[in-house]
C-alpha cells in the first residue's frame, strides 16, 4: 500500500518536472533560434534601408562643380579615393559572392552629389550617390567604360583622368525594413487614437452609467465572445467594410493603412473594454461616493475621481493593445495587404512587420535570416514596451500608494 | 428656536424592509447632535436622508418631510448637488481620495467650478487649518493623501468637507476606525468646528457622545425613542429602553 502510494507520488513529480523542463526549454529555444539566426543581420542599416533595391542612371548637365576635399586619413587599404569627384569606392562581395564595388564614402561637394536622373522625364529631378551604394558601370565620351570586373583602383583611375561623364549606373542596397518599421509604427499610432478613446468610454458607460439590467448582461457578454474571435474573420470584415469605406471618404484607392487600423481597432475593442471595465470594477464605492456627497456630479465622480484611479488598468490594456497589434498577420493580409513598401503613406497599401515576415516566408527561396532579424526586431519592440509602460505605471502606482 | 433640519412623520423602506419609522425631530443650528442606538436601528440610514445620500441606494423609499432651511428636500426639483455642498458628510472609515493632499481638499470647491489657483490655495490653506491638519501637512501638500495615517486622513476628509463651506457636517462613526489618540483630536476638532457648523454624529461610543455633543437621539429598532438634551439623556432619560440601552443592559 505505502509502496504504490510512493510509486504514484514519484510519478506525479516526475510528470511536474518534465512539463516545467520541456516548458522552458520550448520558451527558451524561441528565443535561441530567434536571436542565433537573426542577431547576423541586425544593425541600423537594416532599419533604415529601403527594402527594394533601386538601380539608378545618373548624368551631368552642363558645368561640372569638382569637390575639393582632400583625401581623408581615415580611409583603408582598400578604399581608393578620387579627390576630384570626392569620392572612395572599395571592392567587396555581395551576399551570393559576386564582386560589387561600394561606395565607402563621398565628400560633401562631391559631383555625384548633384547628378540628374536619366530614368526621369524631369530634368530638374536630380539623384545623388551615398555611402553604401554599389556603382556598376561609369562610362565616358573618350574613354572606354569603367566596369565592375576591373576593380575599384581602375574605376578611381579612370575618374581621375576625365573631366565630364556620360553616364553612371548604380544601385542602392536593399533588405531594409524602413517601410515594414513605420508602417508598424504608423498603425500602432493610428489604431490606438481610434481604439483606446472609444473602449475606454464605452468601458466607462458599462461600468458606471448603464442600468445594471439584461441588455447590459447582454451587451457584455457579446463582448466578451467578440474577443474570442479569429482574427482572419474580422480581417474579411476589414476588407469587405473598411476597405470600401476609406476608399470612398480618403483619396486612397485600394487597401490602406486607415483601413488596416481600423480592422485593428475592431479586434482590439474588446480586449480594452474588458480590461477597463475590469479595473474600474475594482474601485471602491467609497470613492463614488466620498465625491458625491462633496456635490459632485455622476460625469465630474466618473472622470475626476474614478477614471485616474483606473490608471494602471487602463495602461495595461494600452499594453496588451499594442502586443496584439505587433503580433497581427492575418487580419492585415486582408486589411492593408502584403505589398512591401519603401515610401509608406496611410492612404496606400504597405505591410507591418509581422506580415514582413509572413511575405519573406512565402517566398521560395524563404529568407529566413532575415524573417529571423526582423523578429528579433519584434521582440525587442515588445520587450522595450513592456519595460516603459512598466516604470510609467510604476511611478503612477507608487504615487498612489 | 433655530432648526437648521426639520423632519416630519419620515418612513423609509429598502424595498418591503422599514428601516426607519415615522421619525419626527428637530436639528438645532450650530449645536452637536449625536445619534445612538444598537447597530442596525437606523442610525446610518437616518443620516443619509440628511443630505439625499439615499438617493444613491436602489430600491430605497422615503415618506414623510424633511426640510431644511425652510426647504423641502423631497421634492423631485430639489437640487441635490447644492445640498450636498451644504450638507457634508464624513464617513465611518476614511475615504480620501487617491491624489495629492491639496487636491483631495480642492476636490469639491472644483468640481463646483473654482478653477483659478490663488483662489484654490486659499480654500484650501483654510480649511485644512480648520480641520486642525495645517501643520501637519503643509510641508507635503503634494504628497499622495493615501500616505498619511489614519486619523491624519479622516481629519483631511473632513477638510474636504469644510472646504465646501458647508452648514452642516454629518458623521457617522467618525472615530470608529481610529485608535485612541487620533479619536481625541478628531473629539477636539469638532468641539472646535461646533461654533461655526451644525453637527450631527453616529456614534457607538456613550462616552464619546457625552463628550461632544449638545443634544442626542436614541433610536431603536428603526425607531426614534428619545431626543432631548444630551445632559438629560445620560442623567435622567425619560424613557426606560433609553435608560437600559445607555447603561449597557441591552444593546
Ligand atoms: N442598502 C440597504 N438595503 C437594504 N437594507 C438596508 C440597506 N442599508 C441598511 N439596511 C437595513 O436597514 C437597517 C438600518 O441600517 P443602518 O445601516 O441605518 O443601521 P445603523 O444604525 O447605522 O447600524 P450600525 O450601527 O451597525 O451602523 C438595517 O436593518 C439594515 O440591514
Ligand atoms: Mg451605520
Amino acid at each position: 500500500m505505502s509502496n504504490k502510494r510512493k510509486l504514484n507520488d514519484i510519478f506525479y513529480q516526475f510528470i511536474t518536472y518534465i512539463s516545467a523542463l520541456i516548458s522552458v526549454l520550448a520558451l527558451s529555444s524561441i528565443f535561441m533560434f530567434v536571436f542565433i539566426k537573426g542577431s547576423s543581420l541586425l544593425d541600423f542599416g537594416l532599419l533604415f534601408n529601403d527594402y527594394h533595391e533601386k538601380y539608378y542612371n545618373g548624368g551631368f548637365n552642363g558645368d561640372i562643380d569638382f569637390s575639393l576635399t582632400p583625401e581623408p586619413d581615415n580611409l583603408e587599404a582598400n578604399e581608393f579615393y578620387s579627390s576630384m569627384w570626392g569620392i572612395a569606392l572599395k571592392d567587396a562581395k555581395d551576399r551570393e559572392g559576386n564582386a560589387i564595388i561600394i561606395v565607402s564614402y563621398i565628400s560633401k561637394d562631391s559631383p555625384f552629389s548633384n547628378m540628374y536622373d536619366k530614368n526621369s522625364v524631369d530634368i530638374e529631378s536630380s539623384i545623388v550617390i551615398k555611402e553604401g551604394n554599389i556603382v556598376s558601370k561609369i562610362s565616358y565620351y573618350d574613354k572606354p567604360t569603367s566596369l565592375t570586373r576591373y576593380g575599384a583602383e581602375l574605376m578611381i583611375k579612370d575618374l581621375d583622368t576625365v573631366t565630364d561623364i556620360r553616364e553612371v549606373v548604380y544601385t542602392s542596397l536593399g533588405g531594409g525594413i524602413r517601410g515594414s518599421l513605420l508602417t508598424t509604427l504608423f498603425i500602432i499610432g493610428l489604431t490606438l487614437v481610434l481604439a483606446l478613446p472609444m473602449g475606454i468610454f464605452t468601458a466607462i458607460y458599462l461600468n458606471e452609467f448603464a442600468k445594471k439590467n439584461k441588455i447590459t448582461n447582454l451587451i457584455r457578454s457579446l463582448i466578451e465572445t467578440l474577443t474570442g474571435v479569429p482574427s482572419i474573420i474580422y480581417g474579411l470584415m476589414g476588407l469587405a467594410v473598411f476597405v470600401p469605406f476609406t476608399i470612398a471618404i480618403t483619396k486612397a484607392d485600394s487597401a490602406n493603412l486607415i483601413s488596416g487600423s481600423m480592422t485593428l481597432a475592431v479586434i482590439l475593442l474588446p480586449i480594452i473594454i474588458r480590461s477597463t471595465e475590469e479595473s474600474l470594477k475594482v474601485i471602491p464605492d467609497d470613492l463614488r461616493t466620498a465625491s458625491l456627497a462633496l456635490g459632485a456630479n455622476k460625469t465630474q465622480t466618473t472622470f475626476r475621481a474614478v477614471l485616474p484611479s483606473a490608471y494602471p488598468g487602463i495602461v495595461t490594456a494600452t499594453l496588451l493593445a499594442v502586443g496584439r497589434i505587433i503580433g497581427e498577420s492575418a487580419a492585415l493580409i486582408f486589411a492593408i495587404g502584403t505589398a512591401i513598401k519603401d515610401d509608406v503613406s496611410i492612404f496606400g497599401r504597405s505591410t507591418t512587420l509581422s506580415v514582413h515576415i509572413w511575405s519573406l516566408m512565402k517566398d521560395e527561396p524563404a529568407n529566413i535570416e532575415l524573417a529571423s532579424t526582423i523578429a528579433l526586431i519584434i521582440l525587442i519592440i515588445v520587450l522595450a514596451l513592456n519595460i516603459l509602460v512598466k516604470l510609467v505605471s510604476k511611478k503612477f502606482i507608487t504615487k498612489i500608494v | 428656536m433655530d432648526n437648521i433640519f426639520s423632519i416630519k412623520d419620515l418612513d423609509l423602506y429598502y424595498g418591503n424592509f422599514q428601516a426607519l419609522k415615522s421619525i419626527s425631530l428637530d436639528i438645532d443650528r450650530n449645536k452637536v447632535t449625536a445619534l445612538i442606538g444598537p447597530s442596525g436601528c437606523g442610525k446610518s440610514t437616518f443620516l443619509r436622508c440628511l443630505n439625499r445620500m439615499n438617493d444613491l441606494i436602489e430600491n430605497c423609499k422615503i415618506e414623510g418631510k424633511i426640510q431644511y432651511s425652510q426647504m423641502d428636500i423631497q421634492t423631485k426639483s430639489f437640487n441635490v448637488i447644492e445640498l450636498r455642498t451644504k450638507v457634508g458628510m464624513v464617513f465611518q472609515k476614511p475615504n480620501p481620495f487617491p491624489m495629492s493632499i491639496y487636491d483631495n481638499v480642492a476636490y469639491g470647491p472644483r468640481c463646483s467650478g473654482i478653477k483659478k489657483k490663488s483662489e484654490l490655495d486659499v480654500i484650501v490653506e483654510k480649511a485644512l487649518k480648520r480641520a486642525a491638519l495645517y501643520e501637519e501637512v503643509s510641508s507635503r501638500l503634494k504628497d499622495n493623501a493615501l500616505g498619511l495615517s489614519g486619523g491624519q486622513q479622516q481629519r483631511l476628509c473632513i477638510a474636504r468637507a469644510i472646504a465646501m463651506e458647508p452648514d452642516v457636517i454629518l458623521m457617522d462613526e467618525p472615530t470608529s476606525a481610529l485608535d485612541p489618540i487620533a479619536t481625541l483630536k478628531i473629539e477636539e476638532l469638532i468641539n472646535d468646528l461646533k461654533r461655526n457648523y451644525t453637527i450631527v454624529i453616529v456614534t457607538h461610543n456613550m462616552q464619546q457622545a457625552a463628550r461632544i455633543s449638545d443634544k442626542t437621539a436614541f433610536f431603536l429598532m428603526g425607531e426614534l425613542i428619545e431626543i432631548d438634551s444630551t445632559d438629560k439623556i445620560f442623567t435622567q432619560p425619560k424613557n426606560k429602553k433609553t435608560e437600559d440601552y445607555i447603561t449597557g443592559r441591552f444593546g
